[in-house]
This record gives C-alpha cells, structure tokens and sequence, in this order.
C-alpha cells in the first residue's frame, strides 16, 4: 500500500470517490502541492507521514510532500528558507523562535484570518495566547510541557525511601541514600541549567510572581529571593542529594540521559519537560524502573512556579500561495479524529481538548504521560514568566555564577549578591 | 660475561629492535583507532549496553541496528542515500580534479598579468568561512531555479572554487622539472595537449589526492544539502544519518553506527586502493616548496 504506484492508483481511486462525498466543498477543486516541514525523531517521522497519507486519502485534490530532519541544523535550513522566500507553507516552529522570525507578529501568517479553517475552539486561552504577538496569531501549540520531578522508584526501593514530595524531603534524602547505598548514589541530578528552573521554581512560589519583570528589564524579587538559588544549590550539594559539579564532570560530556549513573540508577531523579522524559527512561537499564512524584510545594504557594509552555508549534508561511488549504492541514493534524489518531503521542501530548478526549478513549494516554498530564491539571499555575527568563544570554548569566559556585571559585554569599548584581545587568542590556 | 654470550646476545638484537618499534607501533595504532573499533562493535550491541560499556566487544551481539537501520524511520531504504551521496559525490569530484588541474596549470606554467594578484585572491578565499557566503548563494541558486537539486553542490566546482585544491596541485607543479614541457612544446604540442599528455602522468599522485579529499570531505558535508535539498527522496548519507536524532526522543545510536559503518565503507575502500598515491602526493610538493 505504500509503493508510490500503488498510492497514486488509491488517490485517483479515493478522487473518484471523493467527487460524491458530502465532506469535501463542491465546485471546481484545482489540484494544489503544499510543503510541510518538520523536525523530529523515527516515530515523529513515521506518524506525521502516515497522517499526511491519510489527509491525502481525504482531500484528493491536495498533495502534501514532507521535508523532514533530525534537530541539528533545522534552524539553521528554516533561517536561510525564509530570507530567501522559499519556507514551506506549513512549519514546525519551537516556542522561542516566533522571536526570531516574527517580532512584530506579522512574520507568520496571521492564523486569525483562517478561522473557518481551524478550529481553535479546542484550545484553552492561556495556550492561544502563548502563540500570539501584537494581535497576530502566529503559531498554534502541538503539545505543552512544563518540568515534572520524575525518580527511579528501582534505587528508592532499594534505599527504603518514599519518593521525595516536598523540598524538605529532597534535601534530606541525600544522606539518607548514601547511607544506604553508598556514595555513588544522589537522589536527583541535574545540569545547571535543569538546577536553574528548579530553583526558579522555588523562588516563584515564594513571590508569586514572575521571575523576570520585562517592563522594568530586572529581576522580580528582592536580593534575598535570588539568593535562595545560591543556598538551595549549596545545600542540595552538600547533603549529598545532586551531585556537585565535579561529580558530574567526572563522566564527561555527555548527554544526561546517557550517563553511565542514570543509566544504571545511581543517579536516581531529575527535573526534566515531561515532553522529553521518554527519551530519559528509554536509555534505562532493564528492570529500573521511573515514576511521576508529586511537586513539592511551599506551605501555601498560590503557584508552583512552573514554566509551562509549547513544546512545539505550528505555523503557517505569510508567503503561502495555499492559505486555506495549508490551514485544512493544520486542522486535520490537529483536531481531526483521524490525523490525531495516526498523530498519537509523537509530539507529546497534544494541546488540543479533542486530540486529548481522543487519545484518552483510545487508551493512548497511559503511564508517565498520563500522570503528568494529571499532575499539571491538578498544579496551580497562573504565572506566567517572561521569555527572556530563556534568552540564552540570560540562561548563560546564571549558569556563569552557579558554575564558579560549583567549582569553589565563589562562595554562596558572592554568589547570591552576583546573581542579584549581574542578572539585573544582562537583563537591562538584552531586552529591547 | 663471556663474550660468547655477548655475541648472542647482539645477534638478537636487529630481531629485538624491530620487536619493540613495532610494538610501540601497534600499540599506539590500536589507541588511534580504538574509535573506530568501538563504532563497529557499538553497530552490533543493542541501544543501552552502548553507554553502560566502554568495551568495544559486544557482549550479546545483534544485527537488528543494520536490519533497522537499513530501513531508516523515512520512506526510502539506505539504499537510496548511498545511492544519491554517489550522485552528488562523483560528478563533484570529476569537477573538482578538472577544473583545479586546469587552473592550477595555469598559475603554474603561465606569465598572466596580475598573476601575484589573482593567485593572493585566490587563497584568500580558503580563509573565507563558507558559512559568509551561505545566503547569498542561496540567493543565487533560488534565481537560478536550482533549489532542491543537486546542481549548486557540483557545478561550482566546475570553477575550481576550492583554492586548497588549486594551491595543492600548483605546489606539485613547481617540484617538477619544465623540460619535458619544452620538449614537447618542440615537437607540436599545444598547451592544452602538453598538460593532458605531459604533465597530468606526472601529477597523478596531486591529483588522486585531490579526489580522495574531496571523496571525504563531500561524503560527510552536512550543510550544503541540508541548506539547498528539501524533499527527503534526495537526501544524501550525511543528512539521512542525522534524522532520528532528536530531542525529545531517545536515539537508536545502534542503527546511526551500523549505518555509519556502511556509509563509511566507500570512504576506507577508496583510501586503501589509493593509499600509494595519496601519501606521495601530499607529501612530495612540500620536499620542494
């Protein structure tokens, strides 16, 4: 069925049947190639083109050809195809960089005008909102993610331990796992930069407030807010519950889900996008095994500070020649009962409520993404942090501190008066 | 010590000399290549003993990262960018050997004015990053229709555009005597013939070297296609290898190294058949520089 020949013949075969079924428009339908592009791993390849054969079976008189890739250089080929005018009509953009290519909100087609199109009904404001600029809509979020806590309930098992649920307890299980299991055992590790967002996490539940203040270009909170990021790290290290920089440094460069110690389970938590964490149990050795733990929150935080945002987005081309037709796809990927289907869970768990309605009756929804899935619904998120809380520029600030904190360069208390001093600057300089 | 003893002694010697030199030889070969290795043994372990391991000998070894590496997560087997790596590779190579054997002839052998001059550009643009001139001449290509083909990866090479080639060749050029040259130029040869009759024998070993560089380094270019091929039927090797290699979902690394492996075997067949050549001709234009 998939030998082009073969595909061909089913199209002409569904054109015909098509021609008398009351789902597609009557009139003359003239025959339109539209280019979608995407980027992703084996199964995100293997389900988009199986749901561009079906959007094919559908609409006959539409032809959908995918270019696709792995993540490294897709920024790079999207940046040159759209100076050079040739973008293709449907793209798969990340969150951050409808900055890049839509300041002003007029870089994308204003997804607004295709409303007929696209049912939009099936998404929360929040989630719209997080797609729009200057009353533009310009991207529509496949699937939203935030930072979940996630352990290796094999290693807690061993150690006697309940998994971690509140800071308190994440502090103390240092020592008590390396009493139990020995020295090569810590129950969360983390990079500085997953470090950064969790203690971001903690800070916002304390302010209540969004860590980065966009109009005033500085730091929302009080010196002795941001020095809560130095204490935490020192004393997550010193209680033996995230390994200190040298420990990490010790197994190399390599990606976290394919350090030796996660591997094995010695490194037994993280804090990671639950969009991502199938990549981090894949690479488990048999038998360990990773559980959801409830978000520790501080004694009567109104939110938990979680940044809770598109993993991914579609957006259409402002240059498509095919606007209502690349909008027909947009919508049968998305909330179309058959494209969510041959869609399932390849993007995450998407945004929209049919796809989630959909995939649940189906019994898709099952394991860490069902419980994440439950853990966010049931969290209290109202916050909503700047971008530029993620701007590299800033990102590298913090990482610069922590890490001379890390490596014994700086104490705590420099650190935390040069996280108030030296954000505040690079805050004050990057945003425009 | 008697010197009887001394005598066997020394006899060994030539025996324990070449013992040691080609142990510390092998050894450090062994070292040299243990990436290598590790590649190959990872092609046969399955995904999580690749990282729990440093070992390169498989402890249950699989052939499922070629059988699902061959297939690829794409609609096209491997077949197919092996296949189309070859249709990029060798019209890009021919290109290359001729129009850099032309040109540097020309540097070499020919009193054209401004000859300092245009030889200075020249080798300016090997220290240009090619990634300045990656927009405009996406610019270009895109007014020349030829997006989504492989034309703007070779025909630039009709214009000898790589000035490390064309410096290459010349450097070779200037070791060789001009006698033979002059001999022919006597007995009628014009001097398009006195370059394909005389001097192309006689640089054979530049000019291999020049192919295989440019066999290697057009096997592994990432950019360019990525940047000018849009429909995955055209994919090279070098693109295929990186498509399941995402950030939200674990990477087969096994099928990526099998098909490394596979996509690496041209490169070594070639080198060894022409292992002879290419180390003289690397090496003989600095003797006499």
């Amino acid at each position: 069925m998939n030998t082009p020949v073969t595909r061909r013949a089913a199209i002409a075969g569904m054109g015909a049947l098509a021609a008398c079924s009351p789902r597609t428009a009557p009139g003359p339908q003239r025959q339109v190639t539209l280019r979608m592009s995407w980027w992703g791993g084996a199964s995100a390849h293997k389900a988009t083109l199986e749901a561009l054969r079906l959007f094919m079976q559908r609409y006959p008189h539409i032809e959908v050809r995918g270019e696709y890739t792995g993540f490294a250089g897709h920024l790079e080929r999207l940046t040159t195809q759209i100076a050079g005018h040739t973008a293709p009509d449907l793209m798969q953009i990340n969150w951050y960089w409808q900055v890049l290519f839509s300041r002003d909100g007029k870089g994308f087609y204003d997804l607004n005008a295709l409303s007929k199109e696209i049912d939009f009904s099936q998404y929360d404001a929040r989630t719209l909102g997080m797609g729009e600029r200057n009353g533009h809509r310009n991207a529509l979020s496949v699937g939203n993610a935030a930072r979940l806590f996630y352990f290796n309930r094999t290693t807690y098992d061993k150690a006697r331990l309940a998994l971690p649920d509140s800071w308190e307890s994440l502090l103390a299980a240092g020592p008590k796992m390396r009493d139990a299991l020995g020295d090569a055992y810590y129950p969360i590790d983390g990079t500085f930069q997953d470090f950064i967002a969790l203690a971001r996490s903690r800070i916002v539940q304390k302010t209540g407030k969004a860590l980065v203040d966009d109009i005033n270009k500085r730091l929302n909170c009080t010196p002795q807010d941001i020095a809560e990021m130095a204490r935490l790290y020192a004393g997550l290290t010193r209680n033996h519950s995230l390994p200190a920089a040298r420990v990490r440094a010790a197994f190399g460069n390599v990606a976290q889900q394919e350090m030796r110690p996660w591997i094995n389970g010695q490194f037994a938590g993280c804090y990671l996008w639950n969009s991502s964490i199938d990549k981090f149990t894949d690479t488990l050795r048999p038998g360990e095994h990773v559980e959801l733990a409830s978000y520790p929150l501080i004694p009567g935080a109104s939110d938990a500070g979680l940044l809770y945002r598109p993993a991914m987005m579609f957006a259409i081309n402002r240059q498509t020649s095919h606007p209502q037709e690349t909008a027909l796809l947009l919508n049968f990927l998305m909330n179309d009962p058959v494209g969510i289907r041959a869609m399932g869970l390849s993007r995450g768990v998407p945004s929209s409520a049919i796809a989630r309605r959909t995939l649940t009756e189906d019994g898709m929804m099952t394991g860490l993404k069902l419980d994440s899935e439950a853990e966010l619904a049931k969290l209290p998120i109202t916050v909503l942090e700047s971008p530029w809380f993620e701007h590299p520029r800033v990102r590298d600030g913090f990482q610069d501190i922590l890490e001379m904190q890390g490596y014994g360069v700086i104490d705590e208390q420099t650190a935390s008066q040069r996280l108030y001093d030296d954000i505040n600057a690079i805050l004050a300089r990057v945003i425009r | 010590m008697s010197t009887a003893s001394v005598h066997g002694w020394r006899r060994h010697l030539p025996l324990i000399n070449a013992f040691i030199r080609y142990g510390l030889l092998i050894g450090i070969g062994f070292l040299m290549l243990y990436p290598l290795f590790w590649m190959i043994g990872g092609a046969f372990k399955n995904n999580h003993e690749i990282f729990a391991s440093p070992g390169f000998i498989p402890a249950h070894p699989t052939t499922d990262g070629f059988t699902k590496g061959w297939k690829t997560s794409t609609e096209y087997t491997f077949a197919t960018y092996l296949l189309n790596t070859m249709k990029i590779v060798i019209p890009k190579v021919i290109l290359t050997v001729i129009s850099s054997v032309i040109v540097a002839y020309g540097f070499a052998r020919f009193a054209i004015p401004g000859r300092k001059l245009l030889f200075a550009l020249l080798m300016a643009t090997v220290l240009l990053p090619k990634s300045v001139l990656l927009i405009p001449q996406y610019l270009m290509f895109r007014e020349f229709g030829w997006l989504d083909t492989y034309l703007p990866l070779y025909i630039p090479q009709a214009f000898a555009v790589e000035g490390f080639f064309v410096f290459l060749i010349i450097q070779f050029m200037r070791s060789l005597p001009v006698d033979m040259e002059e001999a022919a130029v006597m007995d009628g040869c014009n001097s398009f013939q006195v370059l394909t009759l005389i001097v192309c024998p006689v640089i054979l070993p530049a000019i291999i070297s020049v192919a295989l560089f440019q066999f290697m380094w057009s096997m592994n270019d990432f950019l360019q296609p990525l940047i000018y091929l849009s429909s995955v039927e055209k994919y090279p090797v070098a693109l295929a290898l990186k498509m399941s290699i995402d950030v939200t979902e674990a990477t087969s690394w096994n099928e990526i190294l099998a098909m490394s492996v596979i996509a690496l075997a041209p490169s070594l067949i070639l080198f060894f058949v022409a292992q002879k050549y290419f180390v003289e001709g690397v090496t003989s234009g600095a003797v006499k520089g």
